[in-house]
């Protein structure tokens, strides 16, 4: 009866009932084998993720649930599955398993669970900053934290791997557990080969990078992503993790512009590195955008600008190793920006306090855990917030839900950041010499970037475990 | 890993064992001789080949789709899913992972209809392309799920350029070798053998063919196992010999028609 139906030419069969049988017995479906109801952690571009444990109780970890976006396989789910079923390193977050729900055609990927996160964790700082209140971790925290990013990344970078989107969101932090205060480096979903670029990548994405973490000869419209780019990036993360404020922090309305150029953000680089020199980055006459550059900006507007001015002005001195590796990462002229190895070999992270695996350095973990967000949170916002005002006091300047920014992408995260540095922004606005010296001080308690600071007992005792 | 051949899922998972990819043939092969499953595999090859210059994919993306086409039936009979519609998904997916830009779902439908139309009457006569973008869609997670979402896929162009690189540019030696890959393709080496053995390999034969004497002592120095590369060479020497006395428009009809397809549902 079979073969006659084959012999149909308008009808035939796609599939064995069999086999179609034997597969759909044999496929777990990602709601029998874990519980993540109500336990959504956070929203985005990306997708939806939850906090999951296993039904079984054969372990009691937690894992992440992200659910991707949309139906199907998407070109960046494609993109995500491939590659994160190829690495493996301590650094880069660990994909275990994937979930094809046939019915509803949704694609499910699971995690091990972080905790923490850069965006998270440098928000707390900045509002307890804002509270005047000192947040207790390691000296080393910050170091810890570079130089496992520049651990996974350098794995990344020597796989032919470019990450194309680094920023605070996407660093991950393991909370309690086996691999406690971990870096992982998240949110591959752009991420791609580029050993044999097959097409300009530029024609594939066209805006990748938040703009505040993006490089200048991308904002120049260069047509090829590069590890250089990556760099600038973690260059960008480092000095936030040092001050507590993005470097190069910019108004934006329209994330996703498919324009390379982008006026005010390189307004605001010249701001802080000043305009580059011919000698410095020779090639950037070579840049798309050099005509629009040459007749939009004034060198002489920025002669008083230079990166150690700025981070002088939050007290990292430009005679520490910290502002040394620092100006090695944020070099304008990307062929001589460092690599990801050269700058793991950096004196920075041969001088005391060394880096340690646990970036807590087993001290208690400050930083809340993720609030769990409700489905409606979007319209209905008191009662997250009540929750939000009751177990995160230091948190005063909090507007609404930007908890949810879990490894938050593009949109979303710009558009809360931008709204968080608005509120907060008499810190620096009106008078910002008065405004950031009481700053500075907690800074170098909360990250122990210079020793001076350091007055309290608690501190000192603190201190003395390291 | 994505730029480590030895720490890849390719490596890992992906590289079978002869003898167990004869066993698990063996519900195919009960039905059709060795060489009928091999002119099977030849003739859908073609087909994504076909598909693939059509949609002006690179050689490399049709490559992982032809890999991806001979994984799934390396694990599964020829009557778990219709060829004539798996071809195509591995295309559509190997198209999307190696980022040439998703190919839009109408403009698969309508350059598979084209090409089985236009290019494979003689094995299709009036017959149209029967699947549609759903068929596509649904098949492609039954695809990803065989492939256990293996996606990378090593292949031998790479090292063959860094050889012929060493041995001193040849362009005549790197064409006939690169057509010698393709041509693997055919066969199951890309199952059994790492890409650069197969590129090796490729390269003997290329220089056997084009009288290169003088390479053999590059190709001692080689530290490799000679008798793999010996295999690889067979496996592709085969492929050409069959090819000499088959003539596939004539043949294939019969072939498809004794193919082991898929059962519907029982009726009750």
């Amino acid at each position: 009866m079979g073969d006659n139906y084959q012999n149909k030419i308008m009808a035939p069969v796609m599939m064995d009932y069999e086999f179609k049988m034997k597969t759909q017995n044999e496929r777990s479906k990602v709601e029998d084998l874990f519980d993540f109801e109500g336990c959504k952690v956070g929203r985005g571009t990306y997708g939806h993720v939850y906090k999951a444990r296993r039904k079984d109780g054969s372990d009691t970890k937690d894992y992440a649930l992200k659910q991707i976006e949309g139906t199907g396989l998407s070109m960046s789910a494609c993109r995500e599955i491939a590659l994160l079923r190829e690495l493996k390193h301590s650094n880069v977050i660990n994909l275990i398993r994937v979930f094809l729900s046939h019915t509803d055609r949704k694609v499910w990927l699971l995690f091990d669970y972080a905790e923490h996160d850069l965006w998270h964790i440098i928000k707390f700082h900045r509002a307890a900053k804002a509270s005047k209140k000192s947040v207790m971790v390691p000296k080393g925290m910050v170091k810890s934290l570079l130089y496992q990013i520049l651990d996974g990344i350098h794995y990344l970078h020597s796989n032919w791997v470019l990450h194309r989107d680094l920023k605070p969101a996407n660093i991950l932090v393991m909370g309690e557990g086996p691999e406690r205060g971990r870096v992982k480096i998240a949110d591959m979903g752009f991420a791609r080969l580029f050993n044999a670029p097959l097409k300009p990548l530029a024609d594939l994405d066209p805006v990748v990078v938040t703009f505040w973490y993006r490089a200048p000869e991308l904002l120049l419209g260069a047509r090829h992503y590069t590890k250089a780019i990556d760099i600038w990036a973690i260059g960008c993360i480092f000095a936030e993790l040092l001050t507590s404020e993005p470097i190069f922090h910019c108004r934006q309305e329209d994330i996703k512009t498919s324009n390379p150029y982008h006026h005010d953000q390189l307004d605001r680089i010249f701001n802080v590195m000043g305009f580059p020199q011919e000698k410095d980055w020779e090639d950037i006459r070579k840049m798309p955008e050099h005509a629009t550059l040459v007749k939009d900006f004034k060198r002489s507007n920025y002669q008083n600008c230079s990166l150690s001015k700025y981070m002088d002005r939050h007290k990292i001195k430009p005679d520490s190793k910290a502002f040394s590796l620092l100006q090695r990462l944020l070099l304008m002229d990307p062929n001589r920006r460092i690599t990801s190895e050269q700058a793991m070999q950096d004196p920075y992270f041969s001088e005391d306090p060394l880096p340690t695996q646990d970036v807590f350095a087993g001290c208690q973990i400050p930083y809340p855990k993720r609030e769990f967000l409700t489905d409606d949170d979007q319209d209905d916002k008191s009662d997250s917030k009540a929750r939000q005002n009751q177990q995160q006091q230091q948190q005063q300047q909090q507007p609404n839900t930007q908890q949810n920014q879990v490894q938050a992408n593009s949109h979303d995260h710009a558009a809360n950041n931008a709204k968080r540095m608005r509120m907060s922004g008499q810190n620096q606005g009106n008078n910002p010499q008065g405004g950031q010296q009481e700053f500075h001080q907690q800074q170098q308690m909360m990250f122990g970037g210079q020793q001076q600071g350091a007055g309290s007992q608690q501190q000192q005792n603190f201190q003395q475990r390291f | 890993m994505a730029g480590n051949f030895w720490q890849s899922s390719h490596h890992q998972q992906w590289m079978l064992d002869k003898q167990d990819l004869i066993r698990d043939r063996q519900h195919d092969l009960a039905k059709l001789t060795d060489e009928e499953y091999q002119k099977i595999f030849n003739f859908f090859a073609s087909i994504i080949q076909v598909l693939g210059e059509q949609l002006k994919l690179r050689q490399q993306v049709i490559a992982t789709a032809t890999v991806y086409f001979k994984r799934f039936y390396a694990r599964n009979s020829l009557k778990c899913i219709d060829p004539l519609l798996l071809a195509p998904t591995c295309v559509f997916l190997a198209s999307k992972v190696e980022e040439f830009g998703v190919i839009s779902n109408s403009r698969l439908i309508t350059t598979c209809q084209t090409v089985i139309k236009n290019k494979f009457s003689y094995a299709f006569g009036q017959q149209e392309f029967p699947y549609r973008t759903n068929h596509i869609l649904e098949c492609e997670f039954y695809l990803l799920e065989n492939l256990d979402c293996c996606l990378i896929v090593f292949q031998p162009y790479r090292p063959l350029l860094l050889f012929v690189q060493d041995i001193g540019q040849d362009d005549q030696l790197l064409t006939y070798a690169w057509r010698i890959v393709n041509d693997s393709l055919r066969t199951d080496v890309s199952l059994l053998y790492p890409p650069y053995q197969i590129a090796i390999a490729a390269l003997h034969i290329a220089c056997v063919m084009l009288g290169k004497e003088n390479l053999k002592p590059w190709f001692a120095e080689l530290n490799v196992d000679l008798d793999k590369i010996q295999e690889i060479v067979r496996a592709i020497i085969n492929l050409y010999e069959m090819w000499k006395s088959y003539d596939e428009k004539k043949e294939i009809q019969a072939l498809l028609a004794k193919m082991p397809k898929p059962c519907p549902a029982p009726q009750r």
